[in-house]
């Protein structure tokens, strides 16, 4: 029982960076931006660049996320900003283009096998018979500490009030004297920050791969849309809803149900899980289960 | 006269905001019928209730004889309801003359696109000339291959009006006709509601503009805050005193020194 | 060299027929479809497996855009829930977990091996000349199809498409349905790349999960949008030069010696940036769509 939490909770920190991340940025940029994805692959080979350059893993993962942010906010303002002048599937589309161009790049640098990050071998530790190794101590802990934090500056400082205030009303933010780049950049470099974080964290559970960011689209965009697209806080009882159900499908035994004795759902399918999920939760509640989604007017 | 349009009892709820209570309104074949009524009392919300862009909470409209409420826009749009907006927004990809002839949903098979036949180009024939006269009419007919949404605001009205008419509607619902159009045209409009009503469709005008109701309309009806509040000729309309409440607020009935009433 | 041209000649052709598809669903109908690879993958592998059952290629064809229009109305009918944005991931979605069914299935797919050893076409003609039929044939497909489209945009029906894409709520007020009029231009939309699919299974004698790959998506909207969304002779200017620099991208390989991780890598880069490119600077594209003239 203690090992399912575990596998739930691990595979909720693996999602949640990025979906909370995903999901703030929403209700600013107003499209889904499919490049998001990318910037935790990213965030996960320049730690892994830097761990190779001699610096402490934590040193490194720190500077990552700061590149990653400035990335963010550099592709916001030269590439996206002005393909949503075209409209917001234009800008859906360039996001696609991003996403290729950034897989090309790691493709071409750092070949198509899996990395692994340099780690002290130690023994993991044991909470109530269940092993649990430093690499998914550390990711959980940073996963909720994480979301602490941006929780925090969410709702508690004034650039968080101005993030809600754009959100929900932009015109009259605007003339309220919210400075809209300047929020709209700041909240992509935090995302950038999370996705860059999440990544990490993931190469240290997993490994660092090419694809990692590719792995993420579907459940991620899965969590963030089902707490809805704008509510941080959904994205993050999204996540662990995914991971929940993602747990649940792959331990079970089927095997009473089809009538043979042992029976689990293929482990290639999992993604259609939360895929699935997330077609009937939108059947049922088109803005999210929490319905707070920012509507587009 | 026949009822062509029935409104019983409709009610509609956004949110916890209740819009339209307890509606009824009559509208016969061949009438020319006003709404007016202060910002905010639901007139645009009523035509909206008609065309199924907004469901009812409570209530039935009936066209015809047959209950409209629960069905598809578009459905009610086929039966011969057509309306315009109060802010036309057109296409920026396709002319005026190709709106004009999408207006007219009849035969858009896709099979019949593909394949070409005699009767499906007879047809495309037919709506490009009907689609050219209304144009014509309209005064459009400069504007024709310009696209849509490239055109001035007032020459936009006409086109939905020219749109609205391409299928020879029964009832057509105008919201706000002459609202952005140049006031000397607004006789040639009058002239043309006329001339569109002369060929027998009944007509719902929304409007603020007291004279073109004068002109215009047979009957008016005033909407204040959801409910009807009066329901009579347009000359009657300054006599009615809920109808004054209801627009300069009750500080009118201040006495007035100087006055002889 | 010639056979070269060939070659890249009937993948034009091919391809030009799946992006004119796209075009029709994204461009008229306002359809942002991100797994628009899905139908030619259907059809690439229901052509492969009634092929490898014995069929002959008609009915391969035949059960390629049955599957492919089956895909067409269920997507469709998913867009009446979702809106737009949303709609998008979705079919990103469905493309990848039919892609996963592929790779996993391989008792109906051949999994990751994929079908392999399908009869050619022309296996009575010589080389060249079995190929130059088959650019033949494509081209011919292409022709069929390129003509059936621009009658489409010309017809009520185009027009009826045209009015939904910008103004959703002037087409319901015009008495169109917007969902019967998305589902049939999705099947209008899936057909043609269902059947490019199938040509494709029988050019080269295979179907493998590749070719349901994400990237097979993105390659089909820069043609779309290099030559200009909504525009049919567009398209296929934009499928010569999308092909193009496929074709000679795996030279680079050769030139300069590079790993064939890199070859692949730049292919993908190649196309990404020819995409972004003609998003930032020509967004309505090389052929921009024009407005209708009727006389």
């Amino acid at each position: 029982m203690l090992q399912f939490l575990l596998d739930v909770l691990i595979r909720t920190s693996d999602l949640l960076l990025v979906s909370v991340g995903l999901s703030t940025l929403y209700s600013l940029i107003r499209f889904p931006n499919i490049a998001h994805v990318q910037y935790a692959m990213l965030g996960a080979f320049l730690s892994l660049a830097g761990q190779r350059a001699g610096l402490p893993l934590a040193l490194s993962a720190g500077v990552s996320c700061a590149l990653v942010g400035c990335l963010a906010v550099l592709l916001n303002v030269f590439v996206f900003t002005r393909l949503l002048r075209s409209g917001s599937a234009v800008a859906m589309i360039g996001s696609l283009a991003v996403s290729l161009i950034a897989v090309a790049l790691m493709l071409a640098t750092a070949g198509s096998r899996p990395l692994q990050y340099t780690q002290d071998l130690r023994a993991p530790l044991t909470i109530g018979g269940v092993a649990v190794p430093d690499a998914q101590a550390y990711s959980i802990a940073c996963g909720a500490l994480t979301l602490l934090i941006f929780s925090v500056l969410l709702y508690r400082t004034n650039l968080g009030r101005s993030m809600r205030a754009l959100a929900s009303n932009r015109p009259l933010a605007l003339a309220s004297g919210i400075d809209a780049s300047r929020v709209t950049n700041l909240i992509t470099f935090a995302s950038g920050v999370l996705a860059a974080l999440g990544g990490t964290m993931l190469g240290l559970t997993e490994s660092v791969h090419v694809n990692l960011g590719n792995n993420l689209l579907i459940p991620a965009f899965s969590a963030a849309i089902l707490g809805g697209l704008g509510n941080p806080l959904g994205a993050a009882a999204g996540a662990l809803l995914i991971a929940l159900a993602e747990t649940v499908v792959i331990n079970v035994d089927f095997g009473s149900l089809v009538g043979r004795s042992m029976q689990f759902f293929p482990v290639a399918y999992v993604s259609a899980v939360s895929f699935l999920i997330l077609l009937v939760a939108l059947m049922v509640r088109p803005y999210g289960i929490f319905d707070r989604e920012v509507r587009r007017v | 006269m026949t009822t062509l349009l029935d409104l019983d009892g409709i009610a509609i709820r956004y949110g916890g905001n209740t819009v339209l209570s307890g509606l009824t309104l009559s509208i016969d074949s061949g009438e020319i019928v006003g709404l007016l009524g202060p910002n905010g009392s639901g007139k645009s919300t009523v035509l909206n209730a008609i065309t199924g862009f907004t469901p009812l909470a409570s209530g039935a409209i009936r066209f015809g004889g047959r209950r409209i409420d629960p069905l598809a826009p578009h459905r009610i749009a086929q039966l011969g309801i057509r309306r315009t907006f109060q802010l036309p927004s057109m296409p920026t990809r396709m002319s005026v003359l190709e709106l004009t002839m999408a207006s007219s949903s009849a035969h858009h098979q896709l099979c019949a696109a593909l394949l070409r036949g005699r009767a499906t180009r007879r047809i495309e024939q037919d709506t490009h000339a009907r689609a050219r006269a209304l144009l014509d009419q309209l005064k459009l007919a400069a504007v024709a291959h310009l696209p849509a949404a490239s055109i001035s605001g007032g020459q936009k009205k006409l086109l939905s009006i020219a749109c609205a008419m391409m299928t020879e509607p029964k009832l057509l619902l105008l919201d706000e006709p002459t609202a952005g159009v140049h006031p000397n045209l607004r006789g040639e409009l009058i002239g043309e509601l006329r001339r569109i009503h002369g060929q027998g469709v009944t007509l719902v005008v929304i409007e603020h503009d007291m004279h073109f109701i004068r002109e215009l309309c047979d009957r008016c009806v005033v909407l204040d805050r959801g409910a009807a509040i009066a329901n009579c000729k347009p000359a009657e309309l300054d006599k009615n005193r809920r109808v004054l409440d209801a627009y300069l607020g009750r500080s009118h009935r201040a006495p007035r020194p100087l006055e002889a009433s | 060299m010639s056979s070269f041209l060939v070659h890249l000649l009937t993948s034009v052709c091919l391809y030009a027929m799946m992006a004119l598809g796209l075009n029709l669903q994204a461009g008229y109908a306002g359809m942002v479809n991100f797994g628009f690879v899905a139908f030619a993958g259907l059809g690439a592998y229901a052509a492969g497996i009634a092929s490898q059952l014995g069929w002959p290629m008609p009915a391969a064809l035949l059960l390629a855009v049955t599957a492919a229009a089956v895909l067409a109305v269920a997507t469709a009918r998913l867009g009446r829930q979702l809106s737009s944005d949303y709609w998008g991931i979705a079919t990103l979605a469905i493309a990848e977990i039919l892609r996963t069914v592929a790779l996993n299935e391989s008792w109906l797919t051949g999994g990751a091996q994929g079908i392999g050893g399908i009869r050619p076409l022309f296996a009575g003609l010589a080389a060249p000349w079995s190929d130059v039929a088959f650019l033949a044939l494509a081209a011919l497909c292409l022709v069929l199809v390129y003509g059936g489209y621009v009658r489409i945009s010309s017809s009520r029906f185009g027009r009826a498409l045209k009015v939904m894409r910008e103004e959703p709520s002037l087409a319901v007020c015009f008495g169109y349905d917007p969902v019967s009029l998305k589902t049939r231009a999705s099947v209008a939309a899936a057909l043609p790349a269902a059947l490019a699919g199938a040509l494709l299974t029988y050019y080269i004698s295979y179907v493998g999960p590749d070719v349901m790959v994400s990237s097979e998506t993105f390659a089909l909207w820069t043609i779309v949008m290099v030559g200009g969304l909504g525009s049919n002779l567009g398209v296929l200017l934009g499928a010569l030069l999308v092909q193009s620099v496929y074709s000679f991208a795996p030279f680079l390989k050769d030139w300069l010696g590079v790993s064939s991780d890199l070859a692949g890598s730049a292919r993908l880069g190649l196309v990404g940036l020819m995409l972004l490119a003609c998003l930032v600077w020509r967004p309505r594209g090389l052929l921009p769509e024009r407005l209708e003239t009727l006389s």
